[in-house]
């Protein structure tokens, strides 16, 4: 819940892609803070082996992994190392399509998720633009996962447990708009891409990413749409009610037009 | 619809207690299940976990020193244990502050994480995340193979650390008891790697002399500059080729003591003993995770290079750091500790108090200095060379002068740590030439307390190093011989085989080169110091 730090206060992270040494704290931190269980048949996939797995290396006890690639910069073979994770959208999909409201929006930025709410539909795995939401098919009781951005954290005013142990600076935190000027600081002071990935991606997020290669090199979803996704069905699906109340309506309209002056039978 | 004859069809009261009723029944089941509300950051799945900063206020914890070391799947010395690690930072504090490689380097990496693979947070990882890289099943599968003859070295400072692994109290000298585990696990021959630091020491001594006195007689190989480094550590030796590539001429182009035995085995001890190189298997005990980077070097194959055949293999095979032989023992179920003591193969296992002492920090350079005088005068040197004082202890930074008739008075500087390198490097880098011989020793203290050693204490103590210190030197005073050149088993070498220190065949399997590693990284950039 917000306190004075927080209220009315909307926050984002950042990652600079050519600061990360692949240590994989953030990935720890990630385990250690949520209480996500260690998979036997995981804890040794290496990042370049997570970089061929279709999910990026993301599970449901793995809500953010670091995945390894080897672009070409300058004609030589580099390592990039590149974080994964919910990008927390501004106008999320999954919340749109969830009608049991389990994903919700925080006004501090994280996208949450209640599994008390959720009735097991995974509209929320389809609508999602990056593949994120993973879904417990191993469990009695299954339920979705994904980074929550740490929100009890943010909602205390601090930083996600992921950024809490960066040791090099590679991710950054703090109000939204700060972090987007430090991204573009960055931008101009390493020669990086000018593209902040996440700032008009999927409408905008709350995870930015820059970069000193294409980003289409590391996997990232690059034709993705820079609208909001639920704005593309909310002009007919706002039309739900008129519909329905007016097609009400008019089967009753016939009712009465086709029973007029007739006896009731009973 | 009413008719003429009145309401025919009423609601019943039934039906609408039962509307009513079930109405009022569904919106207290959403209610209850929360549909409608905003859900407050405490209900999101997972944040039931505890992180280290837990321990403290948030503003309390080291902000300075945070995360982890990056280790790479590949690196050959060490890796880790996500599951064990709780992120304390440990690792980082002694990569960056006691060996200054960690953020020594702008990023992004280049084509590599860069390690000196000295595994010196192997000791100081508290929750044991952090470990060598287990190389047991090779030995054991190359021991099981017939076929194989599988001979092994252990290194000086490995007999005053295994007896801990086994319950003797820190530092006890379990020498004789480590041969006769060696022999007892199946190794065809035992060596010891005290020999092959005397045979360091001809070579590298002859170096440092021929250096001293400017005589430049072999081609290539030797060059006259001062001061020479040793070449004894692999980390060191991967630490210039990171940092100081332009300080790579200085280091002594003789191989580790590991290095120089290594291809012996597999051409001197083969052809006395009618071995075939190819079958020959040759393992190291090491008090070290950088000595496995170092048998990998690409260049370190000799033997096979000789002799012209690829089928010989590495001149080094598996490098064992003591805490897998201690793991490797204890596999065997051997009770160590009933063991009979014996004594090693002494063709290369002859060893003097000189060899002893390369364990700890100045050892080699006390060594070095006793033969050197013996090699400028061709007299033996005066007992005051077996106790040179000034270059012993688990100070970072040791300097001391000798005088040797012939050569004047020669200052030497004996470093441990690679912080402590640091900055006798940068002097040298600006052109201090005030000593002419540096020893180098990546972990603090030498190699007793070396990445590969027993985990005594955590973090690394001073009270440990201290004894296994004294340990090492106690052999060395109780040696019959003190200099490596009075050693018969190197005489006999030299003279059935080497010929003389730098010979042809000497250079060949003894001597090596370094490459330069700066396209790998690029160093951080630091401000000019005003002053030099």
């Amino acid at each position: 819940m917000a306190n004075e730090l927080t209220a009315g206060k909307t926050f984002g992270a950042l990652v600079d892609i050519p600061r990360c040494i692949g240590c994989e704290s953030c990935s720890v931190a990630c385990k250690l803070y949520n209480g996500l269980e260690w998979e036997a048949e995981r804890k040794y996939l290496t990042p370049e082996d997570r970089a061929v797995e279709p999910n990026k290396g993301l599970w449901p006890e793995d809500w953010t992994s670091i995945t390894q690639y080897n672009p070409e910069k300058d004609g030589a073979r580099t390592i990039r190392f590149v974080k994964n994770q919910c990008f927390h959208c501004d106008d999320p999909a999954c919340v749109s399509a969830c009608f049991s409201k389990a994903f919700q929006k925080m006004p501090e930025g994280p996208v949450i998720y209640d599994q008390s709410l959720c009735v097991g539909c995974r509209y929320c795995m389809l609508a999602c633009p990056f593949d994120i939401i993973k879904y417990e098919w191993g469990k009695a009781i299954p339920g979705c996962r994904k980074c929550q951005m740490c929100a009890p954290r943010v909602a205390q005013g601090e930083a996600p447990a992921c950024v809490s142990v960066c040791p090099t600076g590679a991710l950054f935190y703090g109000e939204k708009d700060q972090v987007l000027a430090e991204a573009k600081r960055r931008i101009a002071e390493n020669g990086y891409i000018d593209h902040v990935f996440g700032e008009r991606e999927a409408g905008g997020t709350s995870w930015f990413y820059i970069s000193d290669v294409p980003f289409a090199a590391m996997r990232f979803r690059t034709d993705v749409t820079t609208k909001p996704l639920p704005s593309y069905t909310k002009s007919y699906m706002a039309a739900t009610p008129v519909v329905g109340i007016g097609w009400a309506a008019v089967l009753a309209g016939l009712y009465i037009y086709n029973n007029k002056g007739k006896d009731h039978l009973d | 619809m009413a008719s003429k004859d009145g309401p025919t069809h009423k609601l019943s009261r039934r039906s609408f207690l039962k509307l009513v009723g079930g109405a009022g029944a569904l919106g207290a089941t959403l209610g209850m299940a929360g549909c409608g509300e905003t859900a407050p950051s405490d209900r999101a799945a997972g944040a039931q976990g505890w992180m280290p900063s837990q321990y403290n206020v948030p503003a309390g914890w080291p902000v300075q020193v945070r995360g982890r070391v990056a280790i790479a799947p590949d690196n050959p010395s060490i890796t880790r244990d996500s599951e064990k690690c709780i992120l304390c930072g440990q690792c980082v504090e002694v990569c960056k502050n006691v060996q200054s490689v960690f953020d020594n380097y702008e990023l992004p990496f280049k084509e590599e994480i860069i390690c000196i693979h000295c595994g010196q947070c192997t000791h100081w990882c508290p929750s044991g995340a952090i470990t060598e890289v287990d190389e047991t099943d090779k030995v054991l599968r190359a021991i099981d193979d017939p076929d194989k003859f599988v001979v092994v070295q252990m290194a000086p400072s490995t007999r005053v650390g295994l007896g801990e692994e086994f319950g003797f109290p820190v530092g006890r000298n379990v020498e004789r008891l480590q041969y006769a585990a060696l022999y007892e696990l199946g190794f065809d021959a035992v060596f010891d790697t005290n020999f092959s630091a005397d045979l360091t020491i001809m070579e590298e001594g002859s170096e440092l002399v021929r250096r001293v006195l400017g005589v430049n007689e072999h081609d290539g190989h030797e060059n006259n500059t001062l001061p020479q480094f040793t070449s004894c550590c692999p980390g060191w030796v991967k630490f210039v080729e990171y940092y100081y590539p332009d300080l790579i001429e200085h280091l002594s182009s003789a191989k580790s003591p590991q290095q120089m035995t290594g291809p012996l085995y597999k051409t001197y001890y083969a052809e006395i003993n009618g071995i075939d190189p190819r079958k020959i298997f040759s393992v190291s005990i090491m008090p070290c995770t950088a000595k496995k980077f170092e048998a990998a070097r690409p260049e370190m194959n000799s033997a096979s290079r000789l002799k012209g055949d690829p089928d010989i293999s590495p001149d080094v095979d598996v490098v064992l750091t003591v805490r897998e032989l201690a793991r490797l023992i204890k596999r065997r179920g051997i009770n160590f500790n009933d063991l009979t003591e014996v004594d090693c193969d002494k063709i290369m296992g002859e060893y003097t108090g000189a060899g002893a002492i390369f364990g700890a920090t100045g050892g080699v350079m006390e060594a070095a200095v006793r033969s050197a005088y013996y090699l400028i005068t061709g007299e033996q040197p005066p007992p005051g060379l077996w106790e040179l004082t000034n270059v012993r202890g688990l100070d970072g930074v040791k300097e001391a002068a000798v005088n040797i008739p012939g050569a004047g008075e020669v200052k030497v500087c004996v470093v441990s740590g690679l912080a402590n390198a640091r900055a006798v490097m940068d002097r040298v880098r600006a052109g201090d030439r005030s000593y002419a011989f540096i020893e180098v020793m990546a972990c603090p203290s030498g190699c007793q307390y070396g990445g590969g050693q027993p985990r005594s204490s955590s973090p690394p103590s001073d009270e440990v190093r201290t004894e296994r210190t004294a340990a090492l030197y106690q052999i060395d005073r109780e040696a019959k011989l003190r200099n490596s050149h009075d050693n018969p088993a190197i005489i006999a070498l030299y003279d059935n085989y080497l010929e003389e220190p730098g010979s042809e065949l000497a250079e060949f399997l003894l001597h090596t080169s370094y490459t330069s590693r700066a396209d790998k990284l690029t160093v951080k950039r630091i401000q000019e110091p005003t002053l030099i």
